[in-house]
């Protein structure tokens, strides 16, 4: 049995077909072909999938899809223009080297968007809060906290 | 599976009345649906999805009672003003809990009623002599704290009923209270040990103590033995090693792969030093 979500993805007024336990990632991912959010540890622990749902960061792997019936989500996707060109946050991680293996950024990506988005000047330690539910095993933190302060350097996201 | 989102208390107890044994209830997920995938939820036909009921959630003060909804989330408790004034042990627990994701989802109530011995919010809720308001379609009615936790993952919540919210007298303005927990690293981590410690206090002494605590036995309580030795004390040295010894020997921490139970053990005692030293510090006892 399936029950109907409609919701807004990216801005773009969305209707699917889930079934009541089905996870956001698996809708976003299997349904409407937004693969750009990565299953990690598929229980909430790794951050990889993070979304954002009405302006806050939530884990899409275990939050349940028609929860986010008539809610604002918005995914990685989003962040580049319609030109296809990066946001400034998305640059400063390339430009500061935060990327490697790539599997986290996403993730990374929408939890910071959020952050920057309610505080325009994060201190440090206001930016390793906001990412300590976001695990990257490659890195190391440095270079990403890095691209965190070049962005506030320009003026934001 | 069926998901039912009822958007009014009212709703919500008509179906658990009519479907009872039938329905999971879930208010943010974030660990009833980690126990799904893992095939530890008894079988139930449906999610009961209370998150979306408005009238649950926030934080509100009116004639010395603070009340707060079981919706509220973590990242609601920690960035309140009636909680950061009155109850700052609460937003210090809800900090330790997860990261900025389960912050924003997860809720007080879920964290009482899931009744998990680690729970970070009930060693604060235990110390502030909460009352737990509860309700069937029968109408609301009131479970002391210090009752409310059965079991690993049991309750005092009887069967069709849910959690409005709880109720927390205003503490007097000479009260002390923190959260200190102790885990492998500071977030995203299950609590080894977790305390609450409130003292109000009377002059230099101590009239009221509560110390509660969570990962050290089945279900997070309140070490009463320990406070009373506080009580009438300055939480000088011989006070609080007596406290300290007496609370080591009420508690039944388990070994896990976290940490063994002796190392438990003494983290309570040590944490209980810990919390008076904070407290002497902060009310200014020399």
């Amino acid at each position: 049995m399936t029950q109907r979500l409609a919701l807004q993805v990216n801005g773009i007024p969305r209707t699917v077909d889930v079934p009541g336990d089905e996870v956001l990632l698996d809708t976003l991912r299997d349904r409407l072909h937004l693969t750009g959010t990565k299953r990690g540890c598929d229980e909430g622990e790794c951050g990889a999938c993070t979304v954002i749902v009405d302006g806050a960061p939530v884990h899409s792997c275990i939050f349940p899809a028609l929860a986010a019936q008539g809610a604002q989500v918005r995914t990685v996707e989003s962040l580049a223009g319609p030109e296809k060109e990066l946001s400034t946050l998305q640059r400063a991680f390339v430009d500061q080297a935060a990327v490697q293996c790539g599997f986290c950024t996403p993730g990374f990506l929408m939890t910071l968007t959020a952050l920057l988005e309610s505080d325009s000047d994060p201190s440090d330690r206001e930016v390793d809060e906001a990412i300590a539910g976001n695990i990257c095993r490659c890195t190391g933190y440095s270079a990403i906290r890095a691209a965190v302060r070049s962005v506030v350097r320009e003026g934001g996201p | 599976m069926q998901f039912l989102a009822p958007n009014t208390v009212d709703k919500a107890l008509e179906m658990l009345s009519e479907r009872g044994d039938d329905l999971r209830i879930l208010a943010g997920g974030t660990d009833v649906m980690i126990q799904r995938m893992t095939g530890q939820l008894p079988r139930c036909e449906s999610l009961l999805y209370i998150g979306g009921i408005d009238e649950l959630r926030g934080v509100g003060r009116l004639d010395g009672i603070i009340r707060i909804g079981a919706l509220t989330t973590h990242r609601d408790l920690m960035t309140d003003p009636i909680i950061a004034a009155h109850l700052p042990s609460f937003a210090e627990a809800a900090a330790t809990v997860g990261g900025w994701q389960t912050q924003a989802v997860g809720t007080l109530g879920g964290n009482l009623c899931n009744a998990s011995p680690a729970a970070d919010l009930a060693p604060p809720v235990l110390a502030a002599d909460a009352v737990m308001v509860v309700s069937g379609v029968d109408g609301p009615s009131r479970i002391p704290v210090d009752h409310f936790f059965l079991d690993r993952r049991r309750t005092a919540l009887p069967a069709g009923q849910i959690l409005l919210g709880i109720e927390v007298p205003v503490p007097p303005a000479t009260t002390w209270e923190s959260y200190l927990k102790v885990g492998r690293r500071t977030a995203m981590e299950v609590a080894l040990v977790g305390l609450a410690a409130r003292f109000s206090m009377v002059g230099k002494r101590v009239e009221t103590a509560r110390l509660g605590v969570c990962s050290v036995s089945p279900t997070p309580l309140r070490l009463p033995h320990a406070e009373s030795v506080l009580v009438g004390s300055t939480l000088d040295e011989n006070a609080v090693a007596i406290a300290a010894q007496r609370s080591m020997e009420m508690i039944d921490p388990i070994d896990d792969q976290r940490a063994t139970a002796s190392y438990r053990r003494m983290l309570v005692g040590r944490l209980i030093r810990k919390a008076a030293r904070l407290a002497r510090h902060s009310l200014g006892i020399q």
